[in-house]
């Protein structure tokens, strides 16, 4: 087993891995940049090393500089967590030739996945069930035209080094086909230095399931279930849960998923912790998306329903231990839920908030698991993603794990900077939602329907008394109380314009 | 009926007791008065200052002049309109980007474009003035 490993990444996941490395009574080592210097994730490692200012470019994306400071630190492995470079087959590579372990997928199985044509060409190789689209990039907007004609529309027009939905174009009719191509070329050269598009037939409404797969160099894989993640913003998870409310009243889905999962991973000669990601139709079809060669954001939803530690498993088996746990050992018990806190301002448009966090007040009791990488008086910086925790809770059912998502939510708050906590109290009382009727336009949809919170009249009240007394040490007299802005309607339409 | 008690338990917080009820509101300091959060509801609270009050409105609105000013400190991307420019409410004027995200600026309001101040590749703080519109 390794002695020490460098973790190069930064906030909740770097706090997150340091977690399971500690348990295992493995010595961490942390890397920051100069924005980075007193954040969560290098006060909690024992040892921590400065690769660079504050632009990811030249600090956590730095390949030479990461190296350097696994060398001078003497770590036996790196854990990329996830984002930054845990998808960068030249990452891993510069790994493997130093020596050093990286703590996922081979370089080559990557790469493999890193091309999303190729990654849909093994899907076909290994019979997982792919949407009907071109096998490579188009040569251009006439090969798309020839596809329309024989599918039919809507088409989506995706890029080839894609994802987060960069590069990606909804084409409703052969008219819209030109701009469309365009636009998305552009996206994706910007976006990935790679304009190549390629395209499918387009799912309307799909849920977006993933699937867990692990695998060992011995030749073992399994798969860990399901994860529902069709709440999303902008092409983000925002929200997600174990099991998908779809999956767990299909009789066989979970394991016909896996299994398809399972064969597509074999097929790449996959190794470490992985997930399979497809679009589900309405009548419960499911196709292969795209396979994400990391540790997932959303993992802590499997590890609380399969009572696994990722992490931990993903260490082991790059140490070279083969799997000890197996397929049938593996179970789903209870219902989780989890939403992903961000500094944005879901009364201003969801515009970032970064700053200083005056007060964090964080919910815990039965159920709660929450995997922050903040604390009260650091100030978040503009220079990374606005993720600042991860909520997640259990509980035996659906209901009663909305119900104590509700009661967790009502007990975070998190002052000086403004959080989407209250865009996802107001998601839970959602009728849609609450029936589980999720699909990737949810959100979206959402945002139009939705009615802003009424706060109880009383609170108005006292509100105004808190000022008043509140002032009354300072000089300013306070007057007029205005109740909660309600501004959701004019998101809705502001959203549906993109 | 006894007067509500209002206890400070932390700094900028404040234990409620009213009429055998529990309340808990936390109190932020605002451009033009407070924020109070109770149960994670926002109500913004007006202060009435007759000083501060001319002065923050002087520097919003003078004569059918609105300040645009940056939502969230970020860098300044992209500017889409130029001075002199007529702009329709609702209109993207830059993108700003922070935490990774772009996000565009919109005019609060039609009119005329009479003077942009942001500038391409720079970085502005979260409340300083990006353009003028009248």
């Amino acid at each position: 087993m390794f002695r020490k490993v460098l973790i190069a990444n930064r906030g909740e996941i770097a706090v997150r891995v340091m977690r399971t490395l500690r348990e295992m009574e493995i010595a961490t080592v942390a890397v920051f940049s100069d924005a980075d210097r007193t954040s969560l994730h290098v006060r909690m490692a024992d040892e921590a090393e400065w690769v660079g200012p504050s632009p990811s470019a030249e600090s956590y994306l730095r390949i030479d500089r990461i190296l350097e400071a696994a060398r001078k630190h003497e770590a036996d492995a790196i854990h990329p967590g996830y984002g930054f470079l845990s998808e960068n087959a030249d990452f891993a590579g510069a790994c493997e030739d130093a020596g050093i372990v990286f703590i996922g997928p081979s370089s080559q199985s990557i790469r493999r996945m890193g091309s999303k044509t190729a990654a849909r060409q093994m899907a076909v190789a290994a019979g997982a069930p792919v949407l009907p689209g071109s096998p490579e990039a188009l040569r251009g907007v006439d090969e798309a035209r020839a596809f329309g004609a024989r599918h039919g529309y809507p088409l989506l027009l995706k890029a080839v080094a894609g994802g987060g939905g960069k590069g990606m174009r909804r084409v409703d009719s052969g008219a819209a086909l030109d701009s469309a191509f365009r636009d998305a070329a552009s996206e994706a050269e910007r976006s990935f230095k790679n304009a190549d598009l390629y395209v499918e037939k387009l799912i309307e409404r799909p849920r977006h399931i993933e699937i867990q797969i692990l695998g060992d160099q011995h030749g073992n894989m399994l798969h860990l279930g399901e994860r529902e993640c069709s709440i999303q913003r902008r092409h983000q998870k925002v929200m997600e849960e174990c099991p998908s409310p779809l999956v767990a009243g299909r009789s066989g889905m979970r394991e016909r998923m896996g299994e398809a999962a399972v064969r597509v991973a074999r097929s790449a000669g996959y190794y470490n912790a992985g997930t399979v990601e497809f679009l589900v139709d309405g009548s419960g079809d499911f196709y292969f998306l795209e396979m994400n060669t990391r540790l997932q954001v959303e993992h802590p939803i499997t590890e609380l329903v399969t009572a696994q530690d990722l992490v931990r498993l993903q260490v082991e088996v790059a140490s070279g231990e083969k799997l000890r746990l197996r397929q049938e050992e593996i179970a789903w018990r209870g219902w989780v839920i989890e939403c992903r806190v961000y500094a944005e301002d879901p009364y201003n448009n969801f515009f970032p908030s970064p700053g200083r966090i005056t007060r964090l007040e964080e919910p815990g009791g039965p159920g709660v698991r929450l995997d922050g990488g903040v604390y009260e008086g650091w100030t978040v910086p503009i220079d990374y993603d606005p993720l600042l925790a991860k909520l997640a809770v259990w509980c035996g059912a659906r209901e009663s794990a909305i119900a104590r998502m509700a009661r967790a939510l009502r007990e975070y708050d998190v002052g000086g900077i403004r959080t989407n906590v209250a865009f996802f109290r107001q998601i839970l009382e959602d009728e849609e939602f609450r029936q589980g009727r999720l699909h990737t336009g949810f959100v979206d949809e959402f945002l139009a329907r939705s009615q802003p919170l009424q706060a109880p009249p009383e609170l108005a009240a006292i509100a105004g008394l808190v000022a008043k007394h509140h002032a009354a040490a300072g000089a300013s007299r306070t007057e007029r109380v205005s109740t909660p802005r309600s501004l959701w309607r004019e998101i809705g339409r502001g959203e549906m314009l993109r | 009926m006894n007067p509500p008690q209002i206890e400070l338990v932390e700094p900028g917080v404040y234990s409620v007791l009213a009429d055998g009820r529990s309340y808990e509101a936390r109190v932020e300091q605002a451009e033009s008065g407070v924020v109070v959060f109770i149960d994670g509801y926002r109500f913004e609270i007006e202060v009435r200052d007759p000083r501060r009050w001319s002065r923050q409105t002087g520097a919003r609105e003078i004569a059918g002049r609105l300040n645009v000013v940056a939502p969230m400190p970020g860098k300044i991307v992209r500017l889409l309109v130029t001075e002199g420019e007529t702009v329709a409410a609702g209109q993207g004027l830059l993108v700003v980007e922070a935490m990774k995200m772009q996000n565009e600026v919109k005019a609060p309001k039609a009119g005329r474009v009479i003077s942009v101040a942001a500038r391409e590749g720079t970085t502005a703080a979260a409340g300083e003035i990006l353009a003028v519109i009248e």
